[in-house]
């Protein structure tokens, strides 16, 4: 009797279940939209998603009608391996991958093995106007669309005087054990930009370079001496753990279990604002060398659907309106040229702009970067 | 009738897994093209097969370091995780009490609890403001050490998730036990300890071999518990894996890695085959 | 991943049931007998020390078992909360409005109770008469094809995105509805094909046979008789095959990018970058239809019933 219920029971559930299917696939089918789609990959931090989420999306669509942008966001890297998987198969096979444009920092792989659009194919005229010195190190395949650079923040309850050199600062971190962290750099730029400029800081101009033009996997050696400082900064590191992510590193800095650290500018100045940081949080810039910076760059994808309307959505991000607005929010620098923008901005920007931030390593020496940091540093 | 589920494994995961070993040897050509023109640091031929990409990466010191962070915590994993769902199991078979009912269904929480969540459900509950250190704090231990990112942390979450399977296995392989045979022992004036020992224990072999050989499998390709809950390095092969892809851009290195937990899998995978095999004959021999 | 692994493992064991079932039964008809509990035996627990020792075992097993769920489920309604306050100082609701008012996580939640159901039910119909052929005819490569169906699964899955992606690519199934059930429904297929196997084993041939003796058909025998009597352990499967399509992640946003991005995708973004609450209000939510379905199947799962699937001919 209990069994025959329960075989009852099954069978009635697929039916149920069936059904569904026959349901939603035929609801699919009628629910097409007429408007054009735009699919846009972000990957990064909260921040990022904010920023098109609540601003740059809701801008450019109230100006253009019949165009709709959608955002799939991930965080940092969690789905950088399936996107890339689809993208290169995508491309090889010229079939469209479901995505038009990447904001990621999966766009500079994607730029150099040649999946994206290169931009002297761009159709749209503010492309004209960013800086020609970003585009080397993608091979000329990807656009800036902001720029950010990584800072020193210090709790100046505790920290009187700040370190305004980097073998000051590691002085600094020698002196004062667990107050200090910084993020592992395939986690986050904040702290690989930390470990880049260690590793830097005894390297000669020329080999820095060619690091940064391109690919120079026979010079890595000359990483050995930084990379055996930062292994011995292990046992000064909070709690001798690398967090995991640039919002973990805030968050110590917020529950104030480390003092000092280096954090993206816009990120720390956002959360300043939105009072997740504490006011007592203050930032500053290091010197000789300086924490590197750069810019955060827009991939139009080879096969992408409906490049014009894509282009026309970079065209509206790369305006001096939107940029505006990615300074506001972000705090982040514009990529367009400062006399481009309104008076107001160009004053607060006198003496910095993206380009003339400290460049990191091109891609693929990032890469190798962050696997010999794995290896020798924790 | 097979031919479905067969042909939908082969298409989509058996094909797949051939196209990676072969790339790891070193052939790029067909299905791996598309790999092979992203990747950095790879290692290709045109003819035969090279190792190289294996000796490169099983050189390499830190994945050295994760490899045994891997086989400890899967070692103690698997031993826990087999003693704890002993004592449930045995506990539910000797009484009918409502608080044996508690416990088996609290240790089947996890079974339905998305690993995402219950990573991070651990990491919240051991973290340097989580509930441990909370209760440690207010009863004096003020400097009670943050298990949150370490592997111990990964090791708890691991046990965890894998209970309720130990679990139910073990149930029901003492449920096969039939209770005249428990009764005639207590009735000939044997000990409980000794009919656990005697009549209990050599019953429930399989099902313990199942459930080490299961969760040890488990645990070593596990990747959301590791990731979310574990320290930078050394962590376990999992997040490895996934570090290689996309923080190093060396895909050949991940599929190595992927290769390693897949034989390490596989050879546990056959001590299970051996125990069924080898009791399957003994049991033919007795009938 | 995780729930997908632990249905495999079952698979597995009721693979072995089906192998060992002789030692376990061997000479002991008694064994058919359902297996009730022994009443309580006081003798378990004699003395006060084994009952102290045992009350520490269930009270840490509670803490570590429900602890962390209890815990982030606090997290959940709580304002500030700092440590080290054993509870939080003042309660909100912020967090589930937050959620609520974002259509993302409602769309994504829509879906993840569209797909689990279909790709159990798809699941169900591929393989069950794959089951029934593996318990009812000695065809050759027959175990060489049921470890294998394990064998593979073995493989982490990370390392065969990219060539994933091209078959699907070549399929024309990137981005579709239908790619999406198939990528869920490659988790479930062993333990929807062996779990059934197993039960299918148990029921006697005599039984069919002398249905069919009286006349019923093969499609009668199997829908009055040896459908009925596996019922349970089918039941089983699909709960396990609805939980493994409900926590895919990966796979799901690999094929589904950009119309089906599930909850657990959701779920890495808001527990690693959200306010904590956010993270708890959504893994409670997410928890939610897990913990109904365990309440109506706790009785088959816990019950005997899985060890009904044990008891094999």
């Amino acid at each position: 009797m209990k069994r025959k219920h329960l075989g009852a029971i099954v069978v009635v559930g697929l039916a149920v279940v069936l059904a569904a299917v026959a349901a939603t696939s035929q609801a699919a089918t009628t629910r097409q939209a007429k408007t054009v789609t735009i699919n846009l990959y972000a990957s990064g931090d909260v921040n990022v998603q904010s920023l098109w989420q609540q601003y740059l999306i809701p801008g450019f669509e109230k100006q253009n009608k019949g165009i709709k942008v959608k955002l799939i966001f991930s965080e940092h890297g969690v789905n950088d391996t399936p996107t890339l998987a689809r993208i290169g198969a995508a491309v090889k096979q010229r079939k469209w991958p479901g995505i038009d444009l990447v904001d990621a920092g999966l766009v500079t792989t994607l730029a150099t093995d040649g999946l994206t659009q290169p931009v002297k194919k761009a159709t749209a005229p503010n492309i004209g106007n960013v800086d020609k010195k970003l585009l080397t190190p993608v091979h000329g395949a990807a656009i800036p669309y902001r720029g950010s650079s990584v800072v020193l923040a210090y709790d100046s309850n505790n920290v009187a005087a700040p370190p305004k050199t980097l073998s000051a600062l590691l002085q600094w971190i020698r002196a004062h054990p667990g107050k200090f962290t910084y993020n592992s750099p395939n986690t986050g730029g904040s702290g690989y930009s930390f470990a880049e400029t260690v590793v830097d800081s005894f390297m000669t101009q020329n080999v820095l370079t060619q690091m940064q033009q391109g690919y120079a996997p026979q010079l890595e050696s000359n990483w050995k001496q930084g990379f055996d400082l930062l292994h011995s900064l292990n046992q000064y590191v909070y709690q001798g753990v690398y967090p995991n992510g640039n919002q973990a590193v805030l968050d110590l800095l917020a529950k104030g279990q480390i003092w000092v650290a280096p954090v993206w500018s816009d990120q720390a100045l956002t959360a300043l604002k939105t009072k997740q940081l504490p006011a007592s949080i203050h930032l500053t810039q290091i010197a000789s060398p300086s924490f590197t910076g750069g810019a955060a760059y827009l991939g139009v994808l080879k096969t992408a659907r409906n490049k014009v309307d894509v282009y026309k959505f970079v065209n509206y991000i790369l305006s001096p309106a939107a940029q505006t607005q990615i300074i506001n929010v972000m705090s982040g620098f514009p990529a367009i040229p400062l006399k481009l923008m309104p008076k107001a901005i160009q004053n607060k920007f006198a003496d910095v702009s993206a380009n003339s931030l400290r460049p990191t390593y091109a891609q693929k020496q990032q890469s190798d970067f962050k696997a010999q940091w794995q290896q020798t540093v924790p | 009738m097979v031919l479905p589920p067969v042909a939908v494994i082969a298409v989509f995961i058996g094909f797949p897994v051939v196209a990676a070993i072969a790339y790891t040897l070193g052939r790029a050509g067909g299905p791996n093209s598309v790999v092979a023109s992203l990747g950095q640091r790879q290692f290709i031929v045109q003819k035969g097969v090279t190792f190289d990409a294996y000796r490169d990466i099983l050189s390499n010191p830190t994945i050295h370091r994760d490899l045994w962070a891997t086989v400890w915590v899967t070692i103690v994993v698997t031993l826990v995780v087999v003693a704890v769902s002993w004592a449930i199991a045995l506990y539910l078979r000797l009484t009918d009490s409502w608080l044996a009912r508690t416990i088996s269904a609290l240790s089947v929480v996890p079974l339905f609890i998305p690993v995402v969540i219950a990573s991070y459900a651990i990491l919240v509950f051991y973290a340097s403001d989580g509930f441990i250190k909370t209760v440690a704090y207010h009863l004096g231990f003020h400097g009670f050490p943050t298990l949150g990112y370490t592997l111990t942390c990964v090791t708890l979450g691991e046990i965890w998730v894998n209970i309720p399977f130990g679990v139910l296995m073990m149930s029901s392989g003492l449920n096969g036990v039939p209770n005249n045979l428990i009764e005639a022992a207590r009735d000939s004036g044997a000990t409980m300890p000794r009919v656990v020992r005697s009549i209990l224990l050599p019953m429930n072999v399989i099902p313990t071999v199942i459930v080490a050989t299961f969760t040890a499998i488990y645990v070593l390709g596990s990747f959301t518990v590791p990731y979310l809950t574990g320290p930078t390095a050394p962590n376990l092969l999992g997040p490895s894996m996934a570090n290689f892809f996309n923080s190093f851009n060396q895909p050949q290195q991940a599929e190595v890695l992927a290769i390693v937990v897949f034989v390490l899998a596989l050879g546990i995978g056959a001590v299970y085959v051996w125990a069924n095999v080898r009791t399957g004959r003994r049991s033919g021999l007795q009938s | 991943m995780g729930k997908r692994a632990h249905g495999q493992t079952l698979g597995v064991a009721v693979m072995s049931a089906i192998e060992s079932e002789g030692v376990v039964l061997g000479g002991l008809p008694e064994a058919q007998l359902p297996a009730a509990p022994l009443r309580p035996r006081r003798a378990v627990v004699r003395g006060a020390a084994h009952r102290i020792a045992g009350v520490v075992f269930i009270v840490c097993l509670l803490v570590f078992m429900i602890g962390p769920i209890a815990w982030l489920a606090l997290r959940a309604f709580s304002g500030l909360w700092q440590y080290p306050q054993l509870y939080p100082k003042d309660w909100t609701l912020s967090g589930w409005r937050q959620v609520f008012n974002d259509p993302n996580l409602r769309h994504s939640m829509r879906l993840s109770f569209e797909f689990a159901p279909i790709v159990t039910a798809a699941s169900t119909v591929i393989c069950l008469p794959a089951a029934y052929a593996f318990s009812r005819y000695r065809f050759p490569g027959r175990r060489f094809l049921l470890i294998s169906l394990f064998a593979t699964n073995a493989f982490p899955k990370i390392g065969l995105y990219i060539s994933m992606a091209g078959v699907f690519y070549s399929l024309n199934l990137m981005g579709t509805f239908l790619g999406v059930v198939i990528v869920q429904l490659i988790g479930t297929v062993v333990f929807m094909t062996w779990i059934p196997a197993a039960a299918f084993s148990a029921i006697p041939r005599s039984l069919e046979e002398a249905a069919r003796d009286v006349g019923a058909g093969p499609l009668r025998v199997f829908f009055r008789v040896t459908f009925p009597l596996a019922a349970p352990a089918i039941l089983v499967a699909m709960i396990l095959s609805f939980l493994a399509s409900f926590d895919e992640a990966q796979g799901t946003f690999l094929v589904g990018v950009p119309n089906y991005i599930t909850m657990p995708t959701e779920m890495y973004t808001l527990v690693l970058n959200y306010p904590e609450q956010v993270a708890a209000v959504f893994s409670i939510l997410l928890a939610i239809p897990s913990v109904v379905l365990m309440a109506f199947a706790r009785k088959h799962v816990m019950g005997g019933r899985l060890a009904e699937g044990f008891q094999l001919r």
